[in-house]
């Protein structure tokens, strides 16, 4: 049977309404296969179950109290975000296989070679086509989203953010921090060179950290707060935070650092304000504010 | 595959295959030998654009004298050159100027390598000297290192023309040991380049170590 | 495969001229092997020691106060191991019979490549293929062996959360000793044995490019792994795998076997991959195109193709560090104007790209195992080889994702994020692959095939935690932490090792005449699996809640996530067990295999097993690629019925079946 597929010329007129199939009505006589609904109810019940494990994710990364911080809240809904956009790739994925292994399309058991040959697909345009337009797509998704929060979060750490959508636009606070093993020291260059082991940062004021150390290589993690940078030897790095919750959270080193790695923690106590600026004058400092 | 063209007496094959892959190979180890350079170039205008703690620098600004590194480039450059000339001559059938590349091949590398043992001994630093110090020595070390191997080669193509083994349908070995001296005369161009071009590091406000500025 | 064959043979070509025959066939290499390797490697190591002894007085310093004296005499002493042992198995005899002239005749090289010896041609400087592909099979398993039992050591240490176990130094060294170990068996486990024995056969080859480079390739890892395994004995590398400068600088003399350790096993990946991609281009059968090339081919080269680009970076990283030690250099003693950074990029040039060296070649051979189990062609051929190459590519620029946290470049981190969230897409391209090749199949279950379901999940929790990851803000709440730790574990063991172990279940019988076992094989596979998961999952959770990796004790907030992680590794370790139980059970009494036991059309499913000395009688001439399976398919007949149906306008009369 031919087919004739030439376009029409001008002396034929317009083309006649044909009764070819719509690639809609061809896509409803591809759902009517069974092993098609079954591979969507897959896919759904399986994207359905990350997205609730993603819940539980986050769920664990507050069990120590935060977020305690704008930056945490951040990462967390950016964990959301990215979950969410990859759901459907991974559920599709996830469920042709499950239904290719539990036999869907059929199995052989035993060990006698199978006699019969699968459909001899090589390649389907559609498919090919459609899967790279997809997952590009969601790349570029996440990349923009990527860069758009690590400009924010940088925001937020290096103190680039505009007065007006500061927490309150107090004088901020700057902190050095060293590194060494195993203990973090904290000076406050402004108050006078106030110097501790356990941080104490005002609620709602920006703080800013000179990162350093004086041996190895170490990693100044604020667990709650979210916010990570290498001390390093021979060179200063700079973060910063907001605090956001009263309370007392950990600090932790996260890059391997010689014997007592595991004991090089302390902890930040995000307190009043006036309950900072009396700490500051017990411990011989001066408020400049 | 004429029919003049030696057999391979170990598998067999046309002498022109078993070149063609040796070739290949060669190729493959040329790369794999240029990244390894390429982190000494990476290291050396790495901490020279950092000169952390201020220590770029040698003491007394004594840098290293630059024309051995150069002596020793054109000394490598005309051994490979000397070698393909000589393999030129080969395959159009002259034995005696096979010879003579590769003798000349040989002794000038002989003699970038006493040159470069002697840039080592007389360099007016030592190597914990700052970080300058180190990636120059390492420079000088690796091309020490590479000059000593290929003079083995060199000499190598000298011995098996003798031999008899590099004849006008088989002397693909020269062409390779050839091909690698221009190689060689890349690594020794690099540390070259390096050492003449950068020298005063560009950051000349590095933080003291493991101390903060005053504010 | 479709294939026709020319009469190329060889060796009774009687016209090839030999060379003068020196002695015996093989010449001195007949009285090289192991044991005089150990015994010249033993006797060169305690006399390097010794004479830089008179030489060092111990009382000099580096920057980091560690006497020079003693780094002297312990690198003398490894690269007298590494020397000896080498020049002890015969590997300086080729160089110097080439400089004297005296060229391999034909006998030699048949003596060379362990023709007519029995079971000591093992132990020797052997050229075959095949024997070399043996070797690196008991090699991997032995550092696997090793890796898994430090593995438990360390979930031993993590799940008794009530007490130290280990001292910090050994707990410290045995992590750094487990991750490197794991590195380098991972690197070789599917490019070595299969590379090397599957590899030439599935070309058409009858040997590899370089036979004696092959030999000298597996030998250096030998060589190198002692020097490894000898730091527990001598303070440890208590750094972790990575290293990192200046702390390594600090660590006892133990360090510099990583260093040596890492120097020759760089040699030997080099010249291993500059072999198995020599043999890949210029040995191909005729006819044999890149389009024809089977799948695994493309996986092993590329790897191959990483590995000798960036592992010279990691070298040189070690020298540097080495010369830290030895000769006082500064490349990374900040006081000393060296940079911690500098070390961080040269390793990571490297540290990245070896992620893909390990993963590429498993998965390719999952691509190339499941068509034979689907019985269906590779899905999309194109697509495969465009994922293979777009990963290649990608992985040159990706290694700042592990230093975002760093600070050495903060802007840095914008252009090294896009990069790092593009790899995603070759990577998907390869998964679609898989699941196109499933689509519709009907899977015949043995061992090789459910291995690529287990794979497939592995590799999507695998991937989908790295899409956080490479996100710098989620980064930077994960670096460094526990998390990071299970995500790599995922990748690494649940994509890399389990698709090892389907690789070798596929090609045992041709390796060794036996079927792996299929109901213990199984059994031990999928013990391991579930434990994997049980494992890792919690160990997720762990990283959740901020335990930073590396440590010896944490919070008590972090105990139960351990408790579960430890009997997970166990559940592993006993997987693990039954699997190797059933491997050399097999290997000595299993069921006799015939030389096409699961019906592939590859070549080396061609040949007879055990695998002739040449591999070919006559050379094969290839016509078409190896995915030719597969029946019409009942559908698309189907689909032309209802349209030609619709077309003439009457009803559609088949109905979904």
């Amino acid at each position: 049977m031919t087919i004739d597929q030439r376009p029409p010329t001008a002396e034929e007129g317009p083309e006649e309404p044909t009764n070819r199939p719509t690639p809609m009505h061809l896509f409803r006589n591809w759902l009517k296969r069974r092993y098609a609904k079954r591979l969507i109810w897959l896919t759904l019940i399986i994207s359905a179950g990350w997205i609730a494990a993603t819940f539980l994710a986050v769920y664990f990364m507050n069990m120590s109290g935060g977020p305690a911080s704008a930056i945490m809240s951040e990462i967390e809904l950016t964990m959301y975000v990215l979950a969410w956009v990859c759901a459907p790739l991974m559920g599709v994925t996830l469920a042709i296989a499950l239904y290719s292994m539990i036999g869907g399309w059929g199995r052989v058991k035993g060990d006698k070679q199978p006699d019969q040959d699968g459909p001899g697909i090589r390649n389907n345009s559609i498919a090919t086509i459609g899967w790279a337009v997809w997952v590009s797509a969601l790349a570029a998704f996440l990349v923009v989203w990527g860069l758009v929060e690590l400009a924010n979060i940088q925001a937020f750490a290096n103190g680039s953010v505009a007065a007006n959508q500061q927490p309150n636009s107090q004088q901020s606070i700057t902190v050095n921090v060293t590194g060494q093993q195993w203990v973090w020291t904290f000076a406050y260059p402004d108050q006078n060179k106030v110097t501790t082991d356990v941080l104490v940062v005002p609620i709602n004021t920006p703080i800013y950290f000179n990162v350093t150390s004086k041996d190895v290589v170490h990693s100044f993690w604020v667990v709650e707060m979210g916010v990570k940078i290498d001390a390093n030897p021979g060179a200063i790095t700079n973060t910063g935070f907001t605090a956001t919750k009263l309370g007392t959270f950990n600090i932790r080193c996260a890059e391997l650092c010689g014997l007592h790695h595991a004991y090089m923690e302390t902890q930040v106590k995000v307190v009043t304000q006036d309950e900072y600026n009396s700490w500051v004058r017990e411990n011989g400092g001066v408020r400049l504010s | 595959m004429s029919v003049t063209e030696p057999l391979s007496p170990t598998t067999g094959e046309p002498v022109s295959v078993v070149a063609s892959r040796n070739r290949l190979g060669v190729w493959f180890i040329i790369i794999s030998c240029t990244t390894g350079s390429l982190s000494l170039l990476i290291s050396y205008s790495y901490l020279w654009s950092l000169n952390v703690n201020s220590a770029w620098a040698p003491p007394n600004n004594a840098w290293a004298t630059l024309w051995p590194f150069w002596a020793i480039f054109v000394g490598e450059i005309l051994a490979g050159l000397a070698m393909r000339w000589g393999w030129k001559g080969m395959e159009k059938g002259d034995r005696g100027r096979m010879l003579a590349g590769s003798l000349i091949s040989s002794l000038l590398l002989i003699a970038a390598f006493v040159g470069q043992v002697a840039q080592i001994m007389t360099f007016p630093f030592g190597p914990s000297d700052g970080a300058y110090a180190s990636v120059t020595f390492w420079f000088a070390l690796s091309n020490a290192g590479w000059v000593l191997l290929s003079s083995f080669l060199a000499f190598g193509i000298f011995n098996r023309t003798l031999a008899g083994k590099i004849t006008a349908t088989n002397a693909s070995h020269a062409g390779l040991v050839a091909m690698w001296l221009v190689w060689l005369a890349g690594v020794a161009f690099i540390g070259a380049i390096c050492t003449t071009t950068m020298q005063e590091s560009p950051n000349t406000n590095s933080p003291d170590f493991g101390n903060f500025q005053e504010p | 495969m479709t294939t026709a064959t020319v009469t190329v043979t060889i060796h009774e070509a009687p016209d090839v001229i030999q060379p003068r025959q020196h002695g015996k066939p093989g010449g001195l290499l007949r009285y090289c092997n192991f044991v005089t390797a150990l015994i010249l490697g033993i006797v060169l190591a305690a006399l390097a020691y010794w004479i830089t002894g008179m030489f060092t007085t111990g009382e000099a310093l580096n920057a980091n106060f560690v006497p020079i004296g003693i780094n002297v005499q312990i690198t003398a002493m490894y690269v007298g191991w590494v020397v000896g042992f080498m020049i002890g198995i015969g590997a300086f005899v080729g160089p110097i019979r080439w400089f004297l002239g005296r060229d391999l005749t034909h006998a030699d090289a048949e003596y060379l490549a362990g023709r007519g010896q029995g079971r000591m041609k093992f132990w020797k400087y052997t050229t075959d293929h095949k024997i070399v592909g043996i070797q690196y099979l008991i090699v991997s398993m032995a550092l696997l062996g090793f890796g898994g039992l430090l593995a438990m050591l360390i979930r031993t240490e993590l799940g008794v959360t009530w007490a130290e176990l280990f001292n910090p130094n050994f707990y410290n060294s045995i992590i750094g000793t487990h991750g490197i170990v794991m590195i380098i068996a991972m690197i070789v486990v599917v490019s070595g044995p299969l590379g090397n024995f599957i590899v030439p056969i599935m070309v058409g080859a009858r040997d590899m490019a370089f036979p004696r480079l092959n030999a000298l390739s597996i030998w250096l890892l030998v060589a190198a792994i002692p020097p490894l395994a000898s730091n527990l004995a001598l303070g440890g590398l208590r750094d972790g795998w990575t290293v990192y400068q200046p702390l390594a600088d600090q660590a006892p003399v133990g360090m510099i076997g990583y260093q040596i350790t890492i120097i020759t096993f760089g040699f030997s990946t080099a010249i291993a991959s500059v072999n198995l991609m020599t043999t890949i281009v210029k040995m191909r059968a005729k006819g044999m195109t890149w389009s024809r090339v089977p799948i695994f081919v493309y996986g092993i080269f590329a790897s191959s193709l990483m590995g000798l680009i960036w592992f010279p970076m990691y070298q040189y990283s070690q020298w540097f560090a080495l010369s830290d030690r030895v000769i006082n250099t500064s490349f990374y003693v900040p006081a000393q104007g060296g940079s911690v950074w500098l070390y961080e990029n040269l390793f990571w040039l490297l540290g990245h790209p070896e992620v893909y060296v390990i993963v590429l070649p498993g998965v390719a051979a999952l691509l190339e195992l499941m068509v034979v189990f689907l019985r269906k062609p590779l899905f999309s051929y194109k697509f495969a080889v465009a994922g293979i190459f777009g990963i290649v590519g990608l992985s040159a620029v990706v290694w700042v994702h592990h230093m975002y946290m760093t600070g050495w470049a903060p802007s840095s981190n914008y252009p090294f994020m896009l990069s790092t969230e593009m790899i995603s897409i070759p990577i998907s391209f390869l998964v679609l692959v898989m699941l196109g090749t499933m689509w519709r199949a009907r899977p015949w279950t043995r061992l090789p095939m459910m291995a690529v379901y287990a794979v497939v999940w592995n590799k999507v929790i695998g991937g989908i935690t790295g899409v956080f990851l490479s996100d710098v803000p989620v980064d930077q709440y994960m670096h460094g932490s526990m998390f990071v730790v299970a995500h790599f574990h995922y990748m690494l063991m649940g994509a890399g090792l389990f698709s090892a172990m389907a690789a070798i279940a596929y090609w045992f019988p041709k390796m060794t005449g036996r079927y792996l076992d299929n109901r213990w094989g199984s059994i031990g596979f999928w013990v391991a699996f579930g434990g994997f998961q049980l494992t890792f999952l919690s160990m997720f959770a762990a990283g959740l809640q901020g335990m930073p990796r590396r440590v010896l004790q944490f919070d008590s907030l972090f105990n139960v996530s351990n408790w579960i992680s430890t009997i997970g590794a166990y559940i592993i370790g006993i997987g693990m067990l039954i699997f190797l139980a059933a491997v050399i059970n097999s290997w000595r009494s299993g069921e006799i295999a015939p030389a096409n036991p699961y019906g592939a059309k590859t070549l080396e499913a061609q040949v007879p097993t055990p695998v002739p000395p040449e591999n070919f009688a006559v050379l094969p001439v290839i016509t078409s690629d190896p995915y030719g399976y597969g029946s019409p398919d009942p559908y698309e007949l189907e689909d032309e019925a209802r349209r030609a149906a619709l077309e003439g306008g009457e009803p559609a009369k088949v109905g979904a079946s």
